[in-house]
């Protein structure tokens, strides 16, 4: 960080302080939020007429609600990544994308239990599952993970915040009266003693430490609600540390595709550098490959066998229906990361992020592979149903919901920025006085 | 049974013959209109049952084909007789269900009546409806019964039925009535004694059947009961006879699979193991929240000591 | 009359119909499925003459002609008909896919007229077999895939083995329909179409599962309801061609309506088996192999809709 040691600590704290939305801000947030309205009113349409407006049937009884959950709490992971294991590690390049890294996994998970209540027929009756919660249903240990997993996040952006807040609210003119009112309600307290600094580092630590084991049970948990099916496609004893590993791909990807957008528009480069996108970038090379050999060996050794009943399913996905879709998300997903960011130029902002959205994106459709073929091949063979049920392609309800969940979650991420600073500034500021000591 | 299906007048019975015709003729129109000729036969049909204990009762039914199946007709209103169509002989007004049957006894008014004869008519008149003709019908039968025997020379069981028929003075026997001789199952299922679904009774009256059901599972103390019955006979109509027997093996009904703990029981009977690993696992990480938040109250007491001494 | 017959209108208090004599041996018996059992006493006592013109008093209730069980409680039918094990057995050798029972047993739950609680599969098991109609549902597994994956107790095991729903319950999450191997079980996606005759049992069980409640998954329930009745399930009772074969494994006995076998026997002699053991499900539903078949299989295809006549086709 060669770059900040000629700025002085006051012209950090102005260039970190939380911006007011430019043009481009404002433009960016009204569309989200029509995005989520619209999906809002299509959510209105399934309350009121059910879930027949979907075009989940008896056999796909599992759309892309289903697949868009196992997205978001994918996505997710990366808070666990980024901020703890980096921490625990030692990796101080990491400090500015922390932030960034845990405000998505929150936001995520937000999403992803939200979408869960949208996948039910009947969303009144959700305090059930905590009136009459059996513990022997993977969907509870589902329920309990995520809760858990969100207030450990939760406490994971709010502890290392602390002392921001209290920068923030030495800017009482600049942030105006309602959010200095929320700054002092959440961290007047903070003054920054020894005694403070010293409680409040032992708990970031004990956090970072709780939250991998969490972090690691809530994508195998979500794994687990295919895996103990009978099903073909999901029957696997692979499916944990496959998805684990698709999960911190997809994350470290929606990181870098935050980087280069805060670092645009909130004009943060000289914090987050080349160096960041470079190292990220090397990241996502070995979370590809580690992704890629969990693919392999889920698709390999079933391949190989070829079982009536995982043979219908296979062909579907490498030369079937679904093949064109398959092969999109492993070229896409997995060998153009490897390939291209093998190349340093390829680490460069603008290639990192449009192969960080192709990752996204792709990340996306594979689980919604993950989801939909399977149901499509039942050990029964698929009769005496409509000639409907036989396909599954989402309503227009389904895809304005999935959508309106994920501009939801980019929406708590661009109010968060807006409010407080996404790169941390006390840290970076102790980070520089350490270096400048060296 | 013997059943015979008047029509009330002649001009009925005319329709009787036309209707196949009509509605062969019309059979596009005949849903969008219902015209008075296109009226659906109904089929009314008196049966009389009688059992162990001598209770007997009649039952109604009333179906008609609609659509081409035979479909139950409720709330059609049966005027029942005994022997002739009088005021002092009705055994009552019924009103069919939504099965389309109705159950008669006899009135204890008709005593004298009853005890009178060995045969006797059962006449049924249904009411016209809107949509059916006034329809009669008669059911006649003669008074009989069915007792069972059990032997058992300790290699082979028996069991023998005897059919009698009450003709004014004395209970008589009655060969060739067809018979079946079964235990009771589950849903009304009658599983034979033997190796054949059905008896028939010889010239003295008596069938008799080899009971070759051994080690069959009865109640806790190994009783079964034995069932013989008529259906459905020309002259008896429906009788059964049952008998409890102490031929079967008691049953030993191991229903402990249901308050065992398991993955698949309900919630208050999950498997221990899981139990303590969950709430382990739970209480092991939300403790670890709770001191977390009381960190953060520490912080904040920590805060709120400095303010006051600044 | 009244003094004579004091044992005798105890005895009837029961509701057993049985001869004083076997009464006073053994009052203890009980058979629940007698018609005349599952009756509960009204205590209303009715006059009426016997066969011999003996006068007679029984229960009011036996005046009816269907003896009406009004619908358990929930908590009853969580726990199930005591003492009994319920059972299946379907002779695919009598099958034609004339889906009698499919369509009665869609009409008296209700079912939305896309969906079937009961499908018959047009099955050929491998290149150069020989096709034939496989009717399937609910196998009421002993080891319920579905029931463990329920997170709010939904769908349950009963001690008489039925696994049913409650539908008040089901928060509709679809779990156990990803979880059943079987493909039994159906989401109701919107309200039934079915229109009602106004006779319908108007008091919800899951036991009789009517009406269809929508945002709900529901699924054959070996109709309970009927037992409770001694009557058999409407799919066993729709099939002409006797099919289906029902009864208690208790009582080692199965029953068709007109033919009734040892079951134990039956499966012996008949070879049965169960649909796909391999997973561990054990289910309650058996089959006996299509052998010496009463119709060949083209009989059936009549029967077919087209999108299946095309599936089969291939």
């Amino acid at each position: 960080m060669e770059k900040l040691s000629s700025l002085t600590p006051e012209q950090i704290t102005q260039d970190l302080l939380p911006k007011k939305f430019g043009k481009w801000g404002k433009i960016w947030t009204a569309i989200l939020i029509a995005i989520c309205l619209i999906g809002a009113y299509a959510y209105y349409r399934q309350i009121r007429y059910g879930l027949v407006v979907t075009n989940m049937r008896d056999y796909v009884s599992w759309g892309i609600y289903i697949s868009n959950f196992v997205f978001f709490v994918a996505i997710s992971l990366v808070g666990s990544l980024i901020t703890a294991i980096f921490r625990l590690a030692n990796i101080e390049w990491a400090t500015p994308l922390t932030r960034i890294a845990e405000i998505i996994a929150v936001s995520a998970i937000v999403f992803a239990s939200l979408i869960i209540i949208v996948d039910m027929g009947r969303p009144e009756r959700f305090m059930y599952l905590f009136l009459y919660g059996r513990i022997q249903s993977p969907i509870m240990w589902d329920v309990i993970v995520i809760m858990t997993y969100f207030c450990i996040s939760l406490l994971l952006l709010y502890m290392p915040l602390l002392p921001d807040l209290k920068i923030l609210l030495k800017f009482k003119e600049k942030s105006g009266n309602a959010l200095h009112k929320l700054y002092r309600f959440q961290g007047s307290f903070w003054q920054g003693t020894k005694a403070q600094f010293k409680i409040s580092e032992k708990a970031i630590t004990i956090l970072c430490v709780a939250i991998i084991p969490v972090a690691f049970s809530i994508h195998t948990v979500t794994s687990w609600l295919f895996a103990t099916t009978y099903r073909p496609g999901w029957d696997s004893t692979n499916f944990g540390a496959y998805f684990i590993s698709g999960a911190f791909l997809v994350g470290a990807g929606g990181v870098v595709v935050a980087m280069y957008i805060f670092r645009k528009f909130y004009h943060l480069e000289k914090y987050i550098t080349e160096l960041h996108f470079d190292k990220m970038g090397k990241l996502l090379v070995m979370l590809s490959l580690l992704y890629l050999y969990f693919n392999i060996n889920e698709f390999m050794t079933p391949a190989f066998k070829m079982k009536k009943s995982e043979a219908g399913h296979l062909n579907e996905l490498f030369s079937g229906t679904y093949a064109p879709m398959f092969w999109f998300a492993i070229i896409g997903g997995l060998i153009v990361p490897i390939i291209g960011l093998l190349f340093k130029k390829g680490r460069k902002p603008l290639p990192m992020f449009v192969i960080a959205i192709l990752v996204v994106v792709c990340a996306w459709f594979k689980r919604y592979l993950i989801v939909t073929p399977t149901l499509l091949h039942p050990f029964m063979p698929m009769q005496e149903v409509p000639a409907s049920y036989h396909h599954y392609f989402p309503s227009w309800e389904e895809w304005a919901i999935a959508m309106g969940s994920l501009a939801g979650a980019l929406l708590i991420i661009t109010f968060f920025a807006r409010i407080y600073p996404i790169i941390p500034i006390q840290e970076t500021l102790t980070e520089k006085n350490e270096a400048e000591k060296l | 049974m013997k059943q015979k299906n008047y029509k009330a007048n002649l001009f009925a019975t005319i329709l009787f013959f036309t209707i196949p015709i009509v509605s062969f003729c019309q059979s596009d129109s005949t849903t969008t209109e219902k015209t008075e000729e296109e009226k659906p036969t109904l089929s009314l049909n008196v049966s009389y049952h009688a059992n162990t204990n001598n209770s007997m009762y009649l039952l109604v039914d009333t179906k008609a084909k609609i659509d081409g199946k035979f479909t139950p007709i409720k709330a059609i209103k049966v005027n029942l007789y005994l022997d002739e169509n009088t005021d002092s002989t009705i055994i009552g007004k019924f009103i069919t269900d939504k099965n389309g049957q109705a159950k008669a006894i006899l009135p204890i008014s008709l005593q004298h009546k009853w005890k009178s004869k060995a045969t006797h008519t059962f006449l049924a008149i249904s009411e016209a409806t809107k949509n059916f003709e006034e329809t009669t019908t008669e059911t006649i039968i003669t008074k009989s019964k069915i007792e069972i025997d059990t032997t058992n020379d300790g290699e082979t069981k028996t069991v023998t039925a005897k059919v009698l028929t009450f003709n004014g003075t004395n209970w008589v026997a009655k060969p060739e009535v067809e018979l079946k001789i079964g235990i009771v199952r589950a849903g009304g299922g009658i599983l034979s004694v033997g190796e054949e679904e059905t008896f028939t009774t010889d010239e003295t009256g008596v069938a008799t059947a080899t009971f070759n059901k051994d080690s069959l599972p009865g109640d806790a103390k190994g009783y079964l009961t034995l069932i013989a019955k008529i259906d459905q006979h020309d002259e008896i109509g429906n009788i059964t006879q049952e008998k409890i027997i102490p031929w079967g093996k008691p049953s030993k009904i191991d229903n402990s699979f249901f308050d065992k703990r398991s993955l698949w029981s309900t919630r208050f009977r999950t498997p221990i193991w899981l139990l303590f690993m969950a709430y382990s696992i739970i209480i092991g990480v939300w403790g670890t929240i709770i001191y977390l938040i009381m960190q953060i109250i520490k912080i904040k007491k920590l805060g709120k000591i400095n303010t006051n001494t600044f | 009359m009244e003094n004579k017959d004091t044992s005798r209108r105890d005895f009837l208090l029961t509701g057993i119909l049985a001869t004083t004599a076997i009464v006073a041996g053994c009052s203890d018996k009980k058979n629940p499925f007698t018609p005349e059992d599952t009756v509960t006493p009204s205590g209303k006592k009715v006059k009426l003459l016997s066969v011999d013109g003996e006068i007679i008093e029984v229960d009011e209730a036996f005046l009816k002609p269907v003896p009406h069980v009004p619908p358990v409680s929930i908590d009853e039918s969580r726990r199930g008909i005591a003492g009994k094990k319920f059972v299946m057995v379907i002779d695919l050798a009598k099958c034609k896919n004339l889906k009698k029972c499919q369509s009665a047993c869609n009409h008296m739950h209700q079912v939305h007229s896309s969906q079937n609680w009961l499908k018959v599969y047009a099955m050929e098991d491998a290149d150069h077999t020989a096709p034939y109609w496989q009717p399937t549902q609910c196998m009421h597994c002993d080891e319920p895939p579905c029931v463990k994956v329920c997170p709010v107790d939904a769908t349950f095991k009963r001690e008489d083995g039925i696994v049913l729903i409650d539908n008040e319950r089901c928060i509709g999450c679809r779990f156990c329909m990803a979880a059943c191997p079987y493909s039994s079980r159906v989401f109701n996606w919107e309200p039934s179409d079915y229109k009602p005759t106004g006779d319908e049992e108007k008091i919800y069980s899951p036991e009789n599962s009517i009406p269809q409640k929508v945002g709900t998954v529901s699924k054959c329930d070996f109709c309970p309801d009927r037992h409770r009745e001694g009557k058999l399930p409407y799919c066993v009772e729709a099939c002409p061609n006797g099919v289906f074969y029902f009864g208690d494994i208790n009582e080692d006995t199965v029953t068709n309506g007109s033919e009734t076998f040892r079951f134990s026997e039956l499966i012996k002699d008949k070879a049965g088996y169960k649909l796909m053991e391999d997973l561990g499900t054990k289910p309650s539903v058996y089959y006996l192999p299509p052998v010496n078949r009463s119709f060949p299989f083209e009989n059936g295809l009549e029967n077919e809709n087209e999108t299946d006549k095309k599936l089969i086709a291939k």
